[in-house]
């Protein structure tokens, strides 16, 4: 039996006290800095934007009333960011005593179970009180329509307004109405990612209470990626500046989204490290690198997929196409895959597989999701479509590219 | 050891189960010993009647293997399957004492509901199951769920059978799942990604197996090759449109008196076989004619068949078969009936030839060219038709005045809450119903010829 070693150290938590670990070389203080997470102190490329919610929101805190702005936007182009920066910056100036006193109450409809819940999450960081979504709604409605000597101003910022549509649009409307009531002094900005989401979701009388002060965020271009890279790595020798541009060039075609450019970024350099960590010596990232990361990021594996598919399998879905080409038509029965399959197997001189051999096949393909079924308890009238492009499956079929 | 044990296991088990020792052999080498692992899931699959739940419960049984069995019928929603699983564990030595112990003290005290668990999802289900297994004796067994008329799981929520096949790698246990179908493992698949289980099918009995299996039935009074003789003559008569063994059994009982009665009255010896069998065989084309319908039931069969026996020359089964076609309708209603039946079976364009006044004379030559083409609705079924049509109708044929009341309509809502007829749509008060008639030719004549028409002058197919 072996002994255990009696003053053998026994493994404890790290100690937190010391500095936090610096990064060992470039390449990781560059991953550190391209993390999405590391929200910069200067927003590059959104100086506009930035300085037109500032002149909004301080105008109207400093006239005392209450207005609403609608922020639009794809994905990653900064909305959030620059609308939590024009507040931090208030929030110094009031700190400082250059402003007047305001709260900042923050909701995120992914964030919420029920769109009425919206109510007490903003009831909670008004007042740190807790109550029912209705009870909630009472309080609120009371405290920004009767009039009282309240002393600040509320800043509320709404992400995600889209998942805030309930039927009625009763919570959308609350709280585009409040901000029009004389005694709210409340600043709504509503931030979602359509631009035409007012015309399309909201009923009329919603709409119009939003008002038509509206900002639509572009997706940025591949100067301004390249730039917002190029800030984050400043002072930091690891990328070709012929790579960066690559990169950005890419990601601007597809969406023009600061994230997956900086996960691009953040992969490539993990790409380079793995490069030189045989050769030694100092690691920059070259082109190939990026151009690794975008295939790994942008390809499709529906290819790949086809390609390391088994015989049957592949010969199943050239019966597909076949049969499509046939009939002319992007659906088929079951019972005629088969008769096409048989056809195609005589053809190549290997076994026919029974009809319970191919159902499984067939099912098999469906749950990759190369092809579309219905439940097996239809068998024979099952309709099959493709999930793929036929020219996707004769590409990746084709004998003479080696799989 | 173990090996030798096993074989007499299997020999007296065959003994009792008869023509499935390949099945069981490989159920055997399935399971195993008790502590290995089996596969997770099995799916068992064959006709009715072909022993599946027999041949699985016997060799559960007979190695005292820890099961529970579970008809999927009874689980309208999963919730009852998960309680009647976690309720009904097999469980076994101390542990089982002590659950014995609170089960009486509770039963003293009036209320056992303390001790049932409630779990109304899989999470749940199979939390519990873990902890109640890892802390009793079977977590060193295998445990097997039987789960019978598995086709019925398909229809509960999407998630329980891909969860139920794949019991054994979530739950971490020693668990097998079996489950018994008589539809094929292709009907199952739906949505993506199922754990594929063992199939494992069971052929139909042969003429022979069923024979033997039969012979087994012969009451102590009858010898062995008397009954197995009588056997064949049922299955000669019988196998063309029978080979569930269920009811070929019920058969062979329910006649085995006709047979054996010559006998017994010494009129026959039992080595005429010629004359047994013409004796019998009337008996059976008889009963061939009501082979799964249950229109005479076994006691009153026997009555039947002790009264024939005694005088044969009266006609008992006329007075005891039900006539089933012959219901009392007020008068109105059979005209409506009528109406619709004709409404239902007639080409629309036909209905001023049939029921004008002053109807246009067909041509012979026309009217033969249409006959030999068209095809007989009635091989068609019933059409439907909108109510307006069946009111025409019903107000040509019907004698005297009617004043259409609403006394008329009540009566056509109860033909539809008879299913005598079929209304389709109308929900809404605006949009006239449609009505589809749903009775036969026979039940139609039977009712006009209460009232005196003849409904065959006015049917398209019969002119």
């Amino acid at each position: 039996m072996p002994k255990r070693a009696v003053n053998r150290e026994r493994p404890t938590l790290p100690s937190r006290s010391g500095p936090k670990p610096t990064p060992k070389n470039d390449l990781e203080e560059a991953r550190a800095r391209l993390h999405v997470s590391a929200v910069p102190n200067c927003l590059p490329c959104r100086e506009k934007e930035f300085s037109d919610i500032f002149g909004f929101v301080e105008s109207k805190i400093l006239d005392g009333t209450g207005g609403c702005m609608y922020i639009s936007g794809v994905p990653g182009t900064g909305k959030t960011a620059t609308v939590k920066e024009v507040l931090k910056i208030l929030e110094a100036e009031r700190d400082d005593g250059n402003l007047q006193d305001f709260k900042f109450v923050e909701v995120n409809g992914m964030k919420l179970t029920e769109p009425r819940q919206a109510y007490v999450e903003i009831l909670k960081a008004l007042t740190g009180k807790e109550a029912t979504a209705d009870h909630a709604a009472n309080i609120l409605n009371k405290m920004f329509t009767v009039p009282a000597p309240r002393s600040s101003p509320v800043v509320l910022l709404v992400d995600e307004l889209d998942l805030l549509w309930t039927r009625k649009q009763d919570v959308m409307y609350n709280i585009f109405d409040w901000p029009t009531k004389e005694m709210a002094r409340l600043i709504v900005l509503a931030v979602a990612n359509t631009m035409d989401l007012p015309e399309r979701m909201m009923i009329k009388r919603v709409a119009s209470r939003l008002g038509l002060t509206r900002m639509t965020f572009q997706p940025y271009t591949f100067r301004q990626l390249e730039e917002i890279v190029a800030s984050r790595l400043k002072g930091l020798q690891v990328f070709d500046s012929d790579a960066v541009q690559l990169a950005a060039r890419k990601v601007a075609a597809v969406s023009g989204d600061a994230r997956r450019a900086l996960d691009i970024c953040r992969r490539s350099t993990e790409i380079a490290e793995s490069r030189t960590e045989d050769a030694g010596g100092e690691a920059v990232v070259s082109m190939s690198d990026i151009n690794a990361a975008v295939e790994e990021m942008f390809c499709s594996p529906k290819i790949l997929a086809i390609r390391n598919l088994a015989v049957q399998e592949q010969l199943f879905l050239k019966a597909v196409v076949a049969e499509f080409q046939r009939s002319g038509i992007e659906e088929a029965d079951f019972c005629k895959l088969y008769d096409q399959h048989q056809t195609l197997c005589r053809f190549e001189g290997i076994h026919v597989p029974t009809m319970t051999e191919l159902s499984a096949i067939c099912y098999r393909l469906g749950s990759m999701r190369l092809l579309l079924t219905e439940p097996g308890s239809r068998d024979l009238s099952m309709r099959i479509r493709l999930n793929v492009s036929q020219d996707d499956i004769m590409y990746a079929l084709r004998a003479d590219i080696p799989s | 050891m173990a090996e030798t044990s096993e074989v007499d296991e299997d020999s007296s088990l065959n003994s009792k189960v008869l023509c499935r020792q390949q099945q069981i052999k490989t159920l055997l080498s399935l399971f195993g010993q008790r502590q290995a692992m089996t596969t997770g899931s099995l799916f068992i699959y064959g006709h009715t009647g072909t022993g599946k739940s027999l041949v699985l419960q016997s060799v559960l049984n007979h190695n005292k293997l820890p099961y529970i069995f579970l008809n999927s019928i009874e689980c309208s929603s999963p919730r009852f399957l998960f309680e009647h699983i976690l309720n009904n564990l097999p469980v076994q030595g101390s542990y089982q004492i002590s659950q014995d112990l609170n089960n009486l003290l509770n039963i003293e005290n009036g209320d056992d509901d303390d001790d049932y668990i409630q779990c109304d999802n899989l999470t749940d289900f199979i939390r519990l199951l873990v902890s109640f297994i890892s802390e009793s004796p079977l977590k060193n067994q295998t445990l097997y769920l039987v789960l019978d008329k598995a086709e019925r799981l398909r229809e509960s929520s999407a998630s329980l059978l891909p969860v139920l096949l794949r019991l054994q790698e979530l739950s971490g246990l020693n668990v097998c799942t079996i489950f018994v179908s008589e539809i094929v493992w292709e009907k199952f698949r739906s949505g993506t990604g199922f754990y594929e289980p063992y199939c494992l099918h069971f052929p139909d009995y042969s003429r022979q197996e069923l024979m033997e299996i039969m012979c087994l039935d012969a009451p102590a009074s009858c010898e062995k090759d008397l009954y197995s003789l009588y056997i064949n003559i049922v299955l000669s008569v019988f196998h063309m449109v029978c080979r569930d063994l269920r009811e070929l059994r019920h058969i062979a009982r329910l006649n085995y008196q006709y047979f054996i009665e010559p006998i017994e009255k010494n009129e026959v010896k039992p080595s005429d076989t010629k004359k047994l069998w013409r004796n019998i065989e009337p008996h059976l084309k008889k009963a061939l004619t009501s082979v799964y319908l249950r229109e005479v039931s076994s006691r009153q069969w026997e009555l039947l068949q002790q009264a024939e026996l005694a005088d044969p020359d009266s006609d008992f089964s006329k007075a005891i078969v039900p006539s089933r076609s012959y219901v009392e309708l007020p008068y109105y209603s059979k005209f409506l009936l009528i109406a619709a039946y004709i409404a239902s079976y007639n080409p629309m364009k036909y209905d001023r030839r049939f029921f004008a006044k002053f109807s246009a004379k067909v041509s012979k030559r026309a009217k033969h060219v249409k006959k030999s083409e068209r095809t007989s609705n009635h091989l068609l079924g019933p059409k439907v038709f909108p109510i307006d049509r069946m009111m025409a109708i019903f107000y040509s044929i019907v004698e005297g005045k009617v004043v259409p009341s609403a006394y008329i309509n009540v009566q056509i809502s109860s033909l539809v809450s008879l299913h005598l007829l079929h209304q389709i749509g109308g929900e809404d008060k605006i949009a006239a119903p449609k009505y589809k008639c749903l009775v036969t030719l026979d039940f139609i004549r039977s009712v006009a010829r209460t009232v005196h028409f003849d409904v065959m002058r006015y049917l398209y197919d019969f002119l």
